[in-house]
């Protein structure tokens, strides 16, 4: 039986996040169990007069490509990848997984490699994607290996995705279009502060921010969505910060991470588990131990951990960061081959000061500083 | 299906069919479904330090663009579709439907604008193939689909087709190359002909083919394989053919379906299934009225019709022509954006005459 929800994620992302018009071309990128959610793409797209071109993945194949390639073939583009970068028009990246352990076996160096043969490619994608010529959206279909994860039954874990991107609501897209203006408000008032100060358990972390551009996230470009980043001043971070919640990378997961900064950079790095990753991860290059974002989770329709970080750095009520790349739209001048978010959980005694004033408490905005975020109930 | 059976295929087709060099950028697609096979394919191709440029298709969302597409999103060919047909030295096109009628809702006429619309390139692709500077393989798996088409169980299918392919053979390379030996004397004896005539129940067809070269399918561009075949002069088809099996074609089913040519042209046509959707195939262009291929199947593996052209048409002992596009490499000059293959049965009483002598008897060469 179909699921009403699919039919209006995918309206939401035709309509709203990517506004789709006559004549463009999308291509739709996803793994073929994904297969109900491209449907609903490729039938709205198709309504709204666009020409969609649908790429998707045959369980296994990446696995066998990694595990066979000599170098020389992993570091090849095909072709074709950069003139179909350079024509469509839009691009909507659909995440969801067999097993998200499938490349576990596989040398991180070798998965590094191929990202870094991808980087003409996705130089491109931002190029484009910042002269307006090219609108994206990353999303999410819920499946057993994702649902696994978070230790949830997959109906449960549809429930969590749906009710993340407030599919639950009567007219989603007036949702999403009013908390967009809402969440405008709050990056304004960000842009005037120099430094930020954030207060949790075994958190004391100060960061400047002074002269760099907030960006609100709201649901164009990730669906769900709902965050408002920066890229901190790279030589400014200074104190503690302890991670509320697994960090992640690449399936791999490092546990209870605190990190002190002096100077902007990791002087030192602590986990229960997996520090031998993180450590190695921090060292890959100069730009690995600074900070390259900070942002605030502002989707109070997203409240569980999830270990999927397109769900957990929007968490209502929590402040994430990144250490290594910054976006260079922030006027972030961090560079790395890393970009590896970790979630601090703000909702319990946590506390955000700007400039010394204080402007967040147990998960939010106090209401003299900002306008209420929270989804329209329904 | 068995993963030793998968491997081996894969590795006949990379190695024998397709030939597959360092280097080579090889496009492989048809249905997600057949993950298994997918994987097989990649490592083999990798293995042999090939790119490969995989396609998994989505079968319902190939329905849903021909069924909602408006014409002008139908005939549009998009920079995506041109370097999809461009790039590639090699393509592999699996031939596996889940189910066989999932195009059925899809009126005839919308898949006649789609594949008109792309005809620059599946003429431009064509020409290529023929020129020898890309190289393409299709091959059709057993699929639950394609099983119960042919009235048999997923298992029974799956030893037929395996069968066929001469996959579980010691030697597999070996039995294709011999294979091909057999059909290379056969087309010396056709290749001295002018005009075939073809006498079978209901069917009395003159092809000409002077001066076109025959063409041995010996498991380099199908598989499974085993025909000869050529195109036809084709303003000089003659006469008339009904063929012999039910068929399903793009989810639609026709049987019954007898042609009558005058000058090359289809000038009335006939099914006893299927009609209005033979009318909308003929009516697609001026080229899809007349034959662009006669051949031989010659593969004594297949015995059993199983209503999936991709098998029918290799049946050891029938004849099969095709309306539409013809092979440029056989000297073939009609153009068209079909090409649609139906098969007339010669085992019981057919005859074949060279230039009005006898050259096969119910299917069988002299």
């Amino acid at each position: 039986m179909s699921d009403r929800r699919v039919e209006s994620l995918a309206r939401v992302i035709c309509e709203y996040s990517l506004r789709v018009e006559p004549g463009q071309l999308m291509l739709i990128e996803a793994p073929a169990l994904a297969e109900p959610l491209v449907l609903e793409i490729v039938t709205r797209a198709l309504e709204m007069g666009a020409l969609p071109r649908v790429r998707v993945a045959a369980e296994g194949t990446q696995l066998a490509f990694l595990s066979e390639a000599a170098e020389e073939q992993l570091t090849t583009l095909l072709p074709s990848a950069m003139p179909e970068m350079a024509a469509i028009d839009l691009r909507v990246a659909i995440h969801s997984a067999w097993n998200t352990r499938e490349l576990s076996g596989v040398d991180p160096g070798r998965v590094a490699a191929v990202r870094e043969a991808q980087a003409p490619l996705m130089e491109l994608y931002m190029r484009r994607s910042a002269a307006k010529e090219l609108r994206w959206c990353v999303t999410a279909y819920p499946c057993e290996a994702f649902a696994q994860d978070a230790d949830m039954s997959l109906a449960a874990y549809e429930d969590f995705v749906y009710r993340a991107g407030w599919l639950h609501l009567p007219d989603p897209v007036a949702a999403w279009r009013g908390f967009a203006e809402t969440l405008g408000a709050v990056a304004d008032r960000l842009s005037g502060v120099r430094t930020l100060r954030v207060l949790a358990e075994d958190t004391d972390l100060t960061v400047g921010v002074a002269g760099r551009t907030w960006v609100p996230c709201n649901g164009e470009r990730n669906f769900p969505d709902g965050e408002v980043f920066t890229g901190p001043i790279e030589t400014a971070t200074t104190g503690d910060v302890r991670f509320s919640f697994p960090a992640i990378f690449s399936g791999r997961e490092v546990e209870d991470v605190r990190l002190r900064f002096d100077g902007g950079r990791v002087v030192q790095s602590e986990a229960a588990a997996g520090q031998e990753l993180l450590r190695q991860m921090l060292a890959i290059d100069e730009g690995a131990s600074i900070l390259g974002e900070f942002a605030i989770g502002t989707n109070y329709g997203v409240q569980d951990f999830s270990k999927q970080i397109l769900f957990d750095e929007k968490i209502g009520g929590t402040c994430h960061m990144a250490v290594g790349a910054g976006y260079p739209e922030t006027g972030s001048t961090n560079r790395s081959g890393l970009h590896w978010d970790m979630v601090c959980d703000l909702r319990s005694g946590g506390e955000i000061h700007a400039d010394g004033e204080l402007i967040y408490r147990d998960g939010r905005f106090l209401p003299e500083f900002a306008p209420d975020l929270s989804p329209p109930q329904g | 299906m068995s993963a030793a059976r998968l491997e081996a295929l894969a590795s006949i087709l990379c190695r024998y069919s397709l030939e597959v060099q360092p280097g080579d950028v090889v496009r492989v697609h048809g249905p997600a479904s057949e993950a298994p096979f997918f994987v097989a394919v990649t490592r083999e191709l990798t293995r042999l330090g090939a790119q490969p440029m995989l396609r998994p298709t989505l079968p319902s969302v190939e329905a849903a663009i021909l069924s909602m597409g408006s014409d002008e999103q139908l005939t549009t060919v998009t920079e995506v579709d041109r370097l999809e047909s461009e790039v590639p030295d090699k393509t592999l096109t699996i031939w596996a439907d889940a189910n066989t009628r999932y195009l059925s809702a899809v009126p005839p006429d919308r898949q006649a604008l789609w594949s008109r619309s792309r005809r620059s390139l599946s003429d431009r692709f064509f020409e290529r193939l023929a020129s020898g500077e890309i190289r393409w393989c299709g091959v059709a798996l057993p699929t639950r689909g394609f099983a119960q088409d042919a009235g048999m169980s997923f298992g029974a299918f799956e030893e037929f087709v395996f069968g066929a392919c001469h996959v579980d053979d010691p030697d597999p390379v070996a039995f294709w190359r011999g294979q091909s030996a057999r059909q290379a004397e056969v087309i010396e004896r056709l290749a001295q002909i002018s005009e075939l005539r073809i006498v079978a129940e209901d069917t009395d067809l003159v092809v000409d083919v002077a001066g076109r070269a025959w063409l041995n399918a010996d498991g380099r561009e199908n598989f499974p394989d085993g025909e000869v075949y050529t195109s036809p002069r084709h303003e000089l088809t003659r006469g008339h053919i009904s063929f012999s099996f039910d068929a399903t074609y793009n989810g639609h089913d026709f049987g019954g379906v007898r042609l009558w040519f005058e000058d090359g042209r289809v000038v009335r046509h006939e099914a006893s299934r299927g009609r209005e959707f033979l009318a909308g195939m003929l009516d697609m262009d001026d080229g899809s009225h007349y034959l662009g291929e006669v051949a031989f199947g010659m593969n004594d593996e297949i015995q059993q019709s199983t209503r999936n052209v991709a098998f029918d048409e290799k049946i050891g002992g029938t004849t099969h022509v095709a309306l539409g596009a013809s092979f440029p490499e056989a000297g073939g000059t009609n153009r068209s954006g079909l090409h649609w293959d139906i098969v007339c049965d010669l085992r019981s009483g057919g005859e074949v005459y060279g230039d009005g002598e006898l050259i096969a008897r119910d299917g069988r060469f002299l």
